[in-house]
C-alpha cells in the first residue's frame, strides 16, 4: 500500500488502508447508529472565520488572491486546523495541494518556477483525467451546462483549470484572516502538477493518502462547504457524485473541469447572500469532517454531544459521504431516485445518505441552504404549509431553486414524509398522502391500524394545519430532526428476534387472530397465523483493537460494541481440597433433598389415592388401586439403600431425617408402611437416636414422629418391642442422650407402657419369657434415678401406667425417687 | 399523522400546548416545540401554574427545557375544549402568598406528627428523600 508520509513531527497518526477505512465504516455504522449520525461536529470558529472573511474581502478580494487558490500547502498530520492557520502563514489547506504535496511548509521548488498558466493547467487536467475516469465522466457530463454565466467564457475543462486558482478563494477566504497569507500565494499555486507525475499512473488517489492525511485534508478543506456557501449545486452534485470518487477527487473536482461552472453558478450568488449575511446563522455551517484520530470502534468524534439532531440535510450528507465514502457505490444514477422513507436494515447512515442527496435542496432548494436560521426556516415551512408567501426570504428563494432543478437530472418527486413546496393547485392544507414503515409491525396489527387511520382520515390534519399556519413559532423542528428522532425509536423496535422481545404483543396479536378467523368461520379449522416481523440480521461486530503502526501493543478503545470495563471483579477461588468437599457436602444434601421430594410426590400419591378412589367410577377403580400399590411398593423401596436389599436401610432413613423435611416426611410416611418395614423405621430410628437428636438441635422437630411412632409401637410384638428398647438403650451412654432429648424420653415412656400394657393385659404375654425385658427395665430405672433432674427432658406427654410398671421393678423408695423425678403420679392417668 | 404508527411518539404533539407535570410537582404549561429521543421537551411561551386550593396563578417563564426523566405526564390541551373551571385566576403575587401559607401550615402539622411520633418512639422517613437512597 503506498503510503504516504509526512514529514511533519506532529503526526502521530498511523496511516490505513483502504481496508481498514472500510472496516471501521462499517464499526463506525453500527456505533453511528446508536443515536444515528445525527450530531455534527461544528468547528464554530471556522465558520465563522470563513465567513468573516467572506463578509469583508469580498469577491474582489478574492480575485485578487489569484493563484493561492489552488495552493496551499497543509499539514499532513493531524495538527488542527486553526493552529496551523494562524501559525504558518500561506496556508491554504486546500484538499488539493493537500494531496499532492509531499512536504509541509515547502513550497515545491518547481512551483516557483512555473507561473501558473497553461502547461501547469494541462498537466493537471491530463492527470485528472487520467486518474479517475469518473471525473472525466462527469466533466464530460457537465460540460453542456449552466445556464447563466457571468464571465461568459467557454466551458471547457481545461480551460476551466485556469480558474481553479480563482475559484476556490471565496471558499478560502475564510481561512485567510488577515492579509499576511497573500504573499505565499503565488508559491501554491498548483503544486500537483509535477508531484501528480511523479506518481505511479492508476494508483488510486485515495489510495495515497492515508486516512489520516484524507480526514486532515477534508477537516481543513473548506472547498465543500465553500461551495455551499457559494450556493452552488455542483458542490451537491460532487458530494454525491459518482461515489467511486474520493474526497480528495471531489475536492479536487472543484479544481478542474467544473471550477467553471461554479464559479457561474456560485459568483452569481454572492449578491443576494450578502444581503442575508446579517440573517445568516453560523450555527447552521456545514461542519467540516472529523479531524481527530478515527480510531476503529469509537464513535465519532463530536463537538456536539451526541443526541444533538441535525441541523442541517446537506451538511449531514456530506459528512457522511465523505466519512464512509464507500458505503455507498456506484450510485451516481440512483441517488435521484428517492428511498422508501425507512428502509429495512438500512443503517441510519446509510439511510440519511440517500435520503439526503436529493433531499439536499429540500425542503428547500440548494440555492438556500445555509442561509437562514432557525426561526426563518420555520417561517418558510409556515409559508409553504400555509400556501402563502410570507415574503422576505421566501419569495427569492424559491424561483431560485427551481432554475437549478435541471442539474439534479430533473425535478424531485415529492418525497412522502417531506413537507416540500406544495403544488399550487393544491389546498393550502393539503398534505400528502405519507407513506409509513409498518413492516415491524404484526400483520394483525398493521391491518387495524390502516382501517383506524382511514376512519381517522383528515380531520385532524386540516384543524391543525390552520392553527399551525397561524403560529410563528411552529416547525421550528425540521423534518429532519423529526425523522432522525423517529429513526432511533424504530431501530429500538427492531428485532433479531420477537418472541423474546415482545412476547406478550406478539401473543396478543396472535391470540385476536385467531379468535377473528374463528369468528368469521364457524368451522373449528385450527388456523395456524405464521408470524411475519421484520428480522434484522444479527450483525456480529466484533472489536478488533486498534494498533497503531510500528509500536507495540494495541489500543484499547471502548465503543458500543466493545463498551469499557468498569470494575475489576477479582475472582476468589478456594483451594481444590476446600472447593472438593464443600462440593461433596453440598451435592450429598442435594442428593438428600432430592430424595426426599420424590418421596414427598409419592405419598401425596398414596395419602390422595382414598379421595380420589371414592370419586372415581367403577372402571377406574382398578387402575387406581393398581397405581396406589405401585406407589406404595416404590415407597417402601426408596428407604432401601439398594435395590436388592430388602432390609429398610439404616443410613438412607437417617439421611432422610437428618433434613427437617424428611422427618416431616417419615412423619406421614409411616402409617402408609406395611408393618414390618415401619417397625424397621422405628427400629432404625431408636437406634440412630443421639444422632438425630443432634441434627435435629436446630430445628427441633423429631415430636413430629411422636404420634406415627407410637402407632407403630401400638402394633409391635413383644419381642419387637424389646428389641426396640434395647436398641434405644444402645451402647453406653446412649440412654442418657435419649433422656435429654425430649423425644428419646416420650420415646422411652411410650415403650415403657406399652410394655406394661402388655404385661397387666395380657396375662400369657410373651414379655416375660426372657429376661430381657426386666433387664432392660431395671437398666432404664437405674438409669432414670442416676441422671439428675436437669439433664432429664420433660416429654411431650406422660403415660399414666408408668408409675405401676416402675413399681414392679423397684422398692418403694425409689419409686418415690422416681416419681418425683419424673412427675408421675397415680393420679396421672 | 403519526410517523411511527401502531407506538407511541412524541413527534405529533409537536407545535401543541401541553401540560407537563414534573416530578417536583410543578405543572407547567407551554407549546412542545422540540423532543428527542430521550423525550427531554422544549417548551415555548411556558407557563408555570401555581394551585392553591380554589386558586391558580400563572407565571410567565419563556423558553423552558426539560428533561426527559424529570416528567410525570404530559397532555396535550385541547384549545377548542369550552373552559369550564371553577377555579379563579389570581396574581402571580397572590398566588405565591398563598403557596407559601400552604406550605408553612403543612410544615408544621408534619412537625407536631413528627413529634407525636418520636414521643411513641416511631419514626416514619418523609416521603421526599425515598428517590434518593
Amino acid at each position: 500500500m503506498f503510503r504516504f508520509q509526512s514529514l511533519d513531527e506532529d503526526c502521530t497518526l498511523e496511516e490505513e488502508d483502504e481496508g481498514q477505512i472500510e472496516e471501521e465504516d462499517g464499526i463506525d455504522q453500527f456505533n453511528d447508529d446508536t443515536f444515528g449520525a445525527g450530531a455534527i461536529d461544528d468547528d464554530w470558529q471556522e465558520e465563522h472565520k470563513r465567513l468573516a472573511g467572506l463578509d469583508r474581502t469580498g469577491l474582489g478580494a478574492g480575485l485578487g488572491l489569484g493563484g493561492g487558490g489552488m495552493g496551499g500547502e497543509s499539514d499532513l498530520g493531524g495538527a488542527i486546523n486553526s493552529t496551523h492557520l494562524h501559525s504558518s502563514a500561506g496556508h491554504l489547506p486546500l484538499p488539493s495541494s493537500l494531496k499532492f504535496s509531499s512536504s509541509s511548509g515547502l513550497p515545491l521548488p518547481d512551483m516557483e518556477d512555473r507561473g501558473g498558466g497553461g502547461g501547469l493547467a494541462e498537466s493537471l487536467a491530463r492527470l485528472i483525467l487520467e486518474a479517475d475516469p469518473a471525473i472525466a465522466g462527469v466533466g464530460a457530463a457537465e460540460r453542456p451546462g449552466p445556464s447563466s454565466s457571468s464571465s461568459g467564457s467557454s466551458l471547457s475543462p481545461l480551460q476551466g483549470l485556469e480558474r481553479p486558482r480563482v475559484l476556490p478563494q471565496p471558499s478560502c477566504i475564510p481561512h485567510l484572516t488577515q492579509s499576511h497569507q497573500l504573499p505565499h500565494h503565488p508559491q501554491h499555486q498548483l503544486p500537483p502538477g509535477p508531484s501528480i507525475s511523479g506518481l505511479p499512473p492508476g494508483t488510486s488517489p485515495m489510495s495515497m493518502l492515508s486516512y489520516q492525511q484524507q480526514q486532515h485534508m477534508l477537516r481543513r478543506g473548506t472547498a465543500p462547504m465553500a461551495q455551499m456557501n457559494s450556493h452552488s449545486i455542483w458542490e451537491n452534485s460532487m458530494g454525491f457524485g459518482p461515489v467511486s470518487v474520493t474526497p480528495t477527487l471531489v475536492t479536487h473536482m472543484e479544481d478542474s473541469p467544473l471550477m467553471s461552472i461554479i464559479k457561474e453558478v456560485g459568483l452569481p450568488k454572492r449578491a443576494p447572500q450578502g444581503r442575508n449575511d446579517e440573517a445568516r446563522d453560523l450555527s447552521e455551517r456545514v461542519p467540516p469532517p472529523r479531524s481527530s484520530s478515527p480510531v476503529i470502534g469509537s464513535p465519532p468524534v463530536r463537538a456536539v454531544p451526541i443526541g444533538t439532531p441535525p441541523k442541517q440535510p446537506m451538511s449531514h450528507a456530506l459528512n457522511h459521504q465523505i466519512h464512509h465514502p464507500t458505503a455507498v457505490h456506484v450510485r451516481a444514477p440512483i441517488q435521484h431516485r428517492y428511498p422508501p422513507p425507512f428502509p429495512e436494515r438500512v443503517s441510519p447512515n446509510t439511510l440519511l445518505n440517500l435520503a439526503n442527496s436529493p433531499l439536499c435542496c429540500g425542503p428547500f432548494p440548494p440555492g438556500v441552504g445555509p442561509v437562514l436560521s432557525q426561526i426563518q426556516r420555520a417561517q418558510l415551512l409556515n409559508s409553504q404549509v400555509a400556501g402563502f408567501p410570507r415574503g422576505g426570504p421566501a419569495a427569492p428563494l424559491l424561483p431560485g431553486g427551481g432554475g437549478f432543478r435541471p442539474f439534479f437530472g430533473g425535478p424531485p418527486p415529492p418525497l412522502g414524509h417531506r413537507m416540500g413546496p406544495p403544488p399550487p393547485h393544491c389546498p393550502p392544507n393539503h398534505t400528502p398522502p405519507i407513506r409509513h414503515n409498518t413492516t415491524h409491525l404484526h400483520p394483525q396489527h398493521r391491518r387495524m391500524l390502516t382501517q383506524r387511520m382511514q376512519n381517522r382520515g383528515g380531520e385532524h390534519g386540516r384543524t391543525g394545519g390552520d392553527r399551525r399556519s397561524r403560529d410563528p413559532y411552529s416547525n421550528l423542528m425540521s423534518q429532519k430532526e423529526k425523522e432522525w428522532v423517529t429513526k432511533i425509536q424504530m431501530m429500538q423496535l427492531q428485532s433479531t428476534d420477537p418472541y423474546l422481545d415482545d412476547y406478550y404483543y406478539q401473543n396478543y396479536y396472535e391470540k385476536m387472530e385467531k379468535r377473528q378467523e374463528r369468528e368469521r368461520d364457524s368451522s373449528k379449522k385450527e388456523h395456524t397465523t405464521k408470524l411475519i416481523t421484520p428480522q434484522v440480521a444479527k450483525v456480529e461486530h466484533t472489536y478488533r483493537p486498534v494498533q497503531f503502526a510500528g509500536s507495540l501493543g494495541k489500543l484499547t478503545v471502548s465503543s458500543v460494541n466493545n463498551p469499557r470495563k468498569m470494575i475489576d471483579a477479582v475472582v476468589t477461588t478456594r483451594t481444590d481440597d476446600e472447593e472438593k468437599r464443600e462440593k461433596q457436602v453440598w451435592n450429598k444434601r442435594r442428593q438428600i433433598l432430592y430424595t426426599v421430594e420424590k418421596m414427598y410426590s409419592l405419598l401425596l400419591e398414596v395419602q390422595d389415592f382414598e379421595k380420589r378412589f371414592v370419586q372415581a367410577p367403577e372402571e377406574d377403580r382398578e387402575v387406581l388401586l393398581e397405581q396406589h400399590k405401585s406407589n406404595t411398593v416404590q415407597l417402601c423401596n426408596s428407604l432401601r439403600e439398594k435395590e436388592w436389599d430388602d432390609r429398610v436401610s439404616d443410613e438412607q432413613c437417617v439421611m432422610i431425617m437428618s433434613v427437617r423435611k424428611g422427618k416431616r416426611l417419615i412423619s406421614r410416611l409411616l402409617p402408609f408402611l406395611p408393618s414390618p418395614q415401619s417397625a424397621a423405621v422405628v427400629m432404625a430410628i431408636s437406634r440412630n437416636l443421639p444422632a438425630l437428636a443432634k441434627k435435629d438441635k436446630q430445628d427441633q422437630v423429631l415430636c413430629w414422629l411422636v404420634e406415627p411412632v407410637s402407632a407403630v409401637i401400638l402394633s409391635l410384638s413383644s419381642s419387637a418391642l424389646t428389641d426396640l428398647l434395647q436398641e434405644l438403650q444402645g451402647n453406653e451412654g446412649q440412654l442418657a442422650t435419649v433422656l435429654h432429648n425430649k423425644f428419646g424420653v416420650t420415646l422411652l415412656y411410650l415403650i415403657l407402657s406399652e410394655g406394661e400394657r402388655m404385661q397387666s393385659s395380657d396375662s400369657n404375654c410373651q414379655l416375660m419369657d426372657d429376661n430381657r425385658w426386666t433387664e432392660l427395665v431395671f437398666s432404664v430405672t437405674r438409669e432414670l434415678l442416676s441422671v439428675p433432674a436437669s439433664s432429664l427432658s420433660p416429654p411431650l406427654f406422660t403415660p399414666p401406667n408408668l408409675l405401676s410398671l416402675f413399681s414392679r421393678y423397684v422398692d418403694r423408695q425409689r419409686l418415690e425417687v422416681l416419681q418425683d423425678k419424673l412427675q408421675i403420679s397415680s393420679l396421672s392417668r | 399523522m403519526n410517523y411511527v404508527p401502531g407506538t407511541a411518539s412524541l413527534i405529533d404533539d409537536i407545535d401543541k400546548k401541553h401540560l407537563v407535570l414534573l416530578r417536583d410537582g410543578r405543572t407547567l404549561i407551554g407549546y412542545l416545540r422540540s423532543i428527542d429521543q430521550f423525550a427531554n421537551l422544549v417548551f415555548h411561551q411556558t407557563v408555570e401554574r401555581i394551585h392553591v386550593g380554589k386558586k391558580f396563578g400563572d407565571i410567565p417563564r419563556g423558553i423552558f427545557i426539560v428533561r426527559g426523566e424529570n416528567v410525570v405526564l404530559l397532555g396535550e390541551i385541547d384549545m377548542e375544549k369550552p373552559c369550564d373551571t371553577v377555579l379563579q385566576q389570581v396574581s402571580i403575587e397572590e398566588i405565591l402568598e398563598e403557596q407559601r401559607l400552604q406550605q408553612q401550615s403543612k410544615q408544621e402539622t408534619e412537625k407536631v406528627k413528627m413529634l407525636a411520633l418520636k414521643d411513641r418512639g416511631l419514626s416514619i422517613p418523609k416521603a421526599d428523600n425515598l428517590d434518593e437512597y
